[in-house]
């Protein structure tokens, strides 16, 4: 109920003398309160880590291999300054696109790819130039690559598009990120599971299905989220390869 | 008040309540933007449309906190009434932030596919049967439509179109629409945060949006059991004395209607308490030159007739009264609004000439 010695503001009318001192107090104390605010939440942010596209190294070319593991990757056989031969590279195109046209019919053969790399730690990919430029085949017989088998693994961790999570995104992992990466594993980006403990010395692992095939849609549901798997490991030139068992998937929180 | 639909009415008070929201906002997002980058230590910087989409998002989070703490804070105490008078704007402010911060999104994560952004915003995670990696962009989506619908009929004609009841019921999506953003970060950001300085200021907002809503909710009951009437043919208002020269005692009658009974002059009147533009609480205002004056809006009405003064033609219903004694008497049945009663003597409060 109003009261005839409280102050009443009417808003065409002057402020009335008793309120404008509160009113002053409350300017005053909400613009510096969204400084605050925009100064604690911008402060806030959690570190992304050192994954990210290293346009620095400039254009980088390799000579290698073309496996599909079905995701696309280069055994390097003549590299450069770098990318040393006996590396593998995962392939990706532009945006969230995979280079699968281009890869599938060189598969097996000797190719030149060029590039520029994406890099978190031990983890990289090139994301290739487009057109014949990026991928092409190139002269010379392929030699025979070899792919060492690891045995049954029960790991835990996550898994991420490998784009992302090597710089094309800062940050590329977490739950908020499930959605970009889902949409870019849905474009054929290779998948890689982030072990929590290194798996002969690799934290990284490129990710498939159980027989070699895309990474099966259940995974989908899992993407970004902590979990526990297993999975048959292969070791392809110094990238190993999760063959996961889908079945095995389990939220660990 | 209004005499024709132009986009804002100004006037000094809006100005500066617009230039301090602006300037509050400004602040937010030029500290956030350029002034945290230089204070993170990390060995390379987050990408600078994420930075940017944080920025918009956690802005428009703590600009719609102040906007519904700034109703239950009016309604426990009427200094921080000025503050209702311009929300609108600030609300309308706040969903450009909003529009931003989901236009920084869409054009980073959700483009650069083969796919339209806009469809694989749908489609990109679909895991709704499980709570941690729940698709918490719906919940944004949710409330970023509802705050855009309730941007674009915030002006009054709207309100006039749809009448203030249906216009209020909308405006009520409000809250739905801010439980929808607490979800959203929820699901979201929150979960993936290490440091837990945004937590808390989340938690902090979000729960003194809840606290000031419960007070106002514990105040109003407490108001209304004191005013409430029984369902008779004349209630009883209040003796004279109790009344003060200029403002009013309010009933609340048995079918839920709000009466303001009016001394004005040494006569009493009775109107609805339900402006009619936004439902303000009209006896919660004061007879300011002979009009009784609606603290929220300054929207204006006789008395005796419960007409705006020409050339306005806004009205509200007046209702009889009738005196026993020095007690004062109400029939709890309306009259059309607009309708003119003649005000009657209070007894012993007759104006001095």
């Amino acid at each position: 109920m109003s009261d005839d010695n409280k102050p009443f503001f009417v808003g065409y009318l002057p402020v009335p003398q008793a309120l404008r001192g509160l009113l002053l107090a409350i300017c005053v104390l909400l613009v510096s309160g969204f400084a605050g605010f925009g100064l604690a939440l911008g402060v806030a942010q959690d570190d992304p880590g050192e994954g990210a596209f290293r346009f620095d190294y400039g254009r980088q070319t390799v000579t290698g291999v073309i496996e599909l593991t079905p995701y696309p990757l280069l055994r390097v056989t003549q590299g450069n300054e770098r990318i040393k031969p006996g590396h593998t590279l995962m392939l990706a195109g532009g945006g969230k696109n995979n280079v699968d046209s281009r890869a599938i019919p060189l598969e097996g053969q000797l190719a030149q790819a060029s590039g520029v790399i994406l890099e978190r730690g031990d983890l990289d990919m090139m994301q290739l130039r487009g057109g014949r430029g990026g991928l092409d085949a190139a002269e010379g017989a392929a030699p025979q690559m070899e792919v060492d088998q690891l045995g049954r693994w029960k790991l835990a961790g996550e898994i991420c598009d490998g784009k992302c999570l090597a710089g094309a995104m800062r940050p590329g992992r977490g739950l908020a990120h499930k959605a970009c990466a889902n949409l870019c594993l849905l474009g054929g980006v290779p998948p890689v599971f982030v072990s929590t403990r290194p798996v002969e010395g690799s934290q990284f692992l490129l990710i498939t299905g159980p027989d070699g095939e895309r990474l099966p849609e259940k995974a989908y549901d899992y993407v970004a989220q902590f979990i526990s798997l297993e999975g048959d490991v292969e070791r392809r030139g110094d990238l190993l390869v999760l063959r996961m068992d889908p079945d095995t998937l389990e939220v660990l929180k | 008040m209004s005499v024709k639909y132009i986009p804002v009415q100004w006037n000094n008070n809006k100005y500066i309540y617009d230039a301090v929201m602006l300037l509050g906002v400004g602040l937010f997002l030029y500290v956030f933007l350029y002034a945290a980058p230089g204070l993170l230590s990390h060995e390379r910087p987050i990408n600078p449309q994420v930075h940017n989409a944080r920025a918009f998002g956690a802005c428009a989070f703590v600009m719609l906190s102040v906007i519904l703490c700034i109703g239950p804070l009016a309604r426990l105490d009427p200094r921080f009434l000025p503050l209702l008078y311009n929300r609108r704007h600030f609300g309308v402010m706040t969903v450009f932030v909003a529009i931003t911060h989901a236009g920084y999104i869409i054009d980073w994560y959700f483009a650069f596919s083969s796919s339209n952004k806009y469809e694989a915003l749908l489609f990109a995670n679909t895991s709704y049967g499980q709570l941690a990696g729940f698709p918490f962009e719906i919940f944004g989506i949710f409330a970023l439509f509802t705050l855009i619908v309730l941007a674009a009929t915030s002006h009054d004609f709207w309100m006039k179109f749809l009448s203030p009841p249906v216009w209020k019921r909308i405006h009520y999506l409000i809250y739905p629409a801010y439980l929808s953003v607490v979800a959203h970060v929820s699901f979201g950001i929150l979960q993936d945060q290490q440091n837990h300085t945004f937590t808390v200021i989340f938690i902090g907002g979000a729960a003194a949006v809840g606290v000031l809503h419960l007070m106002a909710a514990l105040h109003e009951r407490r108001v209304d059991q004191a005013i409430k009437a029984d369902a008779v043919d004349w209630v009883p208002v209040c003796d004279v004395a109790q009344m003060r020269e200029g403002f009013a005692r309010i009933k609340l009658l048995a079918n839920g209607e709000r009466v303001a009974v009016y001394l004005n002059e040494g006569k009493l009147s009775a109107i609805s308490n339900a402006c009619a533009h936004q439902n303000g609480p009209l006896g919660e205002g004061r007879i300011i030159n002979c009009l009784v004056t609606c603290p929220w809006h300054g929207f204006q009405y006789d008395v005796t007739s419960g007409r705006s003064p020409a050339p306005f033609t806004e009205m509200v219903p007046t209702y009889n009264l009738k005196t026993d004694g020095a007690m004062v008497l109400l029939d709890p049945r309306a009259n059309p609004p607009g309708t003119f009663v003649e005000p009657v003597p209070a007894p012993g409060r007759e104006a001095k000439l």
